[in-house]
């Protein structure tokens, strides 16, 4: 009896530590776009497949929402889907990194890390970066595509489930229409609940600035309703992005897009 | 026999996790004395020598703490704390902490056998 127990025990171990976790290329999702603009390296992130996700047309996508990880500049993509891989419970952890790009560059005055975009979570997949209960109202197009039941969740290799809960009338959660831009570092003040905080805050260089204008432009160029532009703290309480949000840097990025040919409304 | 050892696991699940318990709030309490009370002597024991180097080192970043207001002494911080949950891709831990309504999630990482602070993550 005793046996048999461990034998299971030893079984379900194994069973756990080979599925949960995969980093092999999933060529099913939309991930990359044309380098036109700006370069982005591809990365096959590990994956939970224990975890649900939603899949969305891209269409359904009209907002850009810029943050910051909070973390070091240095931070790498890979070890933000690490940090994001950790969240979420038991029953419903995360997919894998919550944003659909990352940019890493200096702060002003450094030279590391290099300036550069990564591919995050592929564009056809719902992010998990605008708040888990935020809703938003959906435009037309929006309304048409969740009505055809384009939006579906499941877990990966099995069918995936229209999900009522997503909508509440004519809004959905916030999420479905949205793709999250992430810098790597930390543009907040130092306090007690900010460590990594600076003292004043550090604020966007110019080349920053530049790459979440080339990153956006690039994208509206591929897909025209994308035409807004935001920061994450307008969809709930958080420091983030930090002084990426004030008004005057905001209105950079957005005059930088439009020297490149772009228009987006900024959403405030 | 069993129940007895099945008994003997639990007893000594239940003193880990109180034994992590400790740790965690041990070290949590450390970060206030440093970033609340300026007890900067306590920074290597909270904070990691990758975090310190990140911030120009020790010193500047003892700096950095003495420009943050000294608080006063208070009893209980009402700060709401979800348990530190190990990484299963990674070796680190994440703990929560929300105060006036804003999340902060520590990165944990052990060194020199002593769990240390590493930064913070957003909540995005």
């Amino acid at each position: 009896m005793k046996s048999a127990f461990l034998l299971l025990l030893l079984f379900q171990f194994s069973a756990y530590a080979e599925e949960e976790f995969i980093s092999t290329p999933n060529l099913d999702f939309a991930a990359l776009m044309n380098d036109e603009l700006i370069s982005v390296r591809d990365i096959t992130y590990t994956r939970n497949r224990k975890a649900s996700f939603c899949t969305r047309p891209i269409e359904m996508i009209d907002t850009v929402v810029i943050h910051h990880s909070e973390t070091s500049s240095l931070t790498t993509p890979e070890v933000i889907n690490q940090y994001h891989l950790n969240r979420g419970s038991a029953a419903d952890p995360w997919y894998m990194i919550a944003y659909s790009y990352v940019i890493n560059t200096p702060y002003i005055g450094n030279t590391k890390p290099l300036s550069e975009v990564s591919v995050g979570r592929p564009l056809g997949i719902v992010g998990a970066h605008a708040g888990s209960n935020i809703y938003v109202p959906m435009d037309a197009v929006q309304q048409q595509l969740w009505s055809e039941k384009k939006v579906l969740c499941g877990k990966e290799g099995q069918p995936q489930k229209y999900d009522p809960s997503l909508v509440r009338g004519t809004s959905i959660k916030a999420n479905v229409t949205t793709l999250g831009i992430v810098v790597n570092g930390n543009y907040a003040l130092l306090s007690r609940s900010n460590p990594n905080g600076n003292k004043p805050e550090k604020t966007p260089s110019s080349k920053l600035t530049d790459m979440f204008a080339r990153l956006s432009c690039q994208l509206q160029r591929q897909y025209p309703r994308i035409r807004n532009l935001t920061f994450h703290r307008k969809y709930h309480s958080t420091t983030c992005p930090g002084s990426i949000h004030y008004k005057k840097h905001m209105e950079a990025i957005q005059k930088k897009a439009q020297e490149y040919g772009c228009e987006f409304k900024l959403l405030r | 026999m069993r129940i007895q050892i099945i008994a003997i696991i639990c007893l000594f699940a239940i003193s880990a996790h109180a034994q992590t318990d400790k740790q965690q709030k041990e070290l949590f309490n450390k970060y206030d004395e440093v970033m609340m009370y300026h007890q900067v002597h306590l920074v290597d024991e909270v904070f990691t020598e990758n975090f310190l180097k990140e911030h120009g080192g020790k010193e500047e970043f003892i700096q950095k703490v003495k420009s943050l207001p000294l608080e006063k002494r208070k009893k209980g911080l009402g700060a709401l704390f979800q348990k530190w949950k190990k990484s299963k891709v990674g070796k680190f831990l994440t703990a929560k902490r929300k105060e006036k309504g804003i999340e902060t999630e520590f990165i944990v990482k052990e060194e020199d056998g002593k769990y240390k602070i590493d930064g913070t993550i957003s909540d995005g």
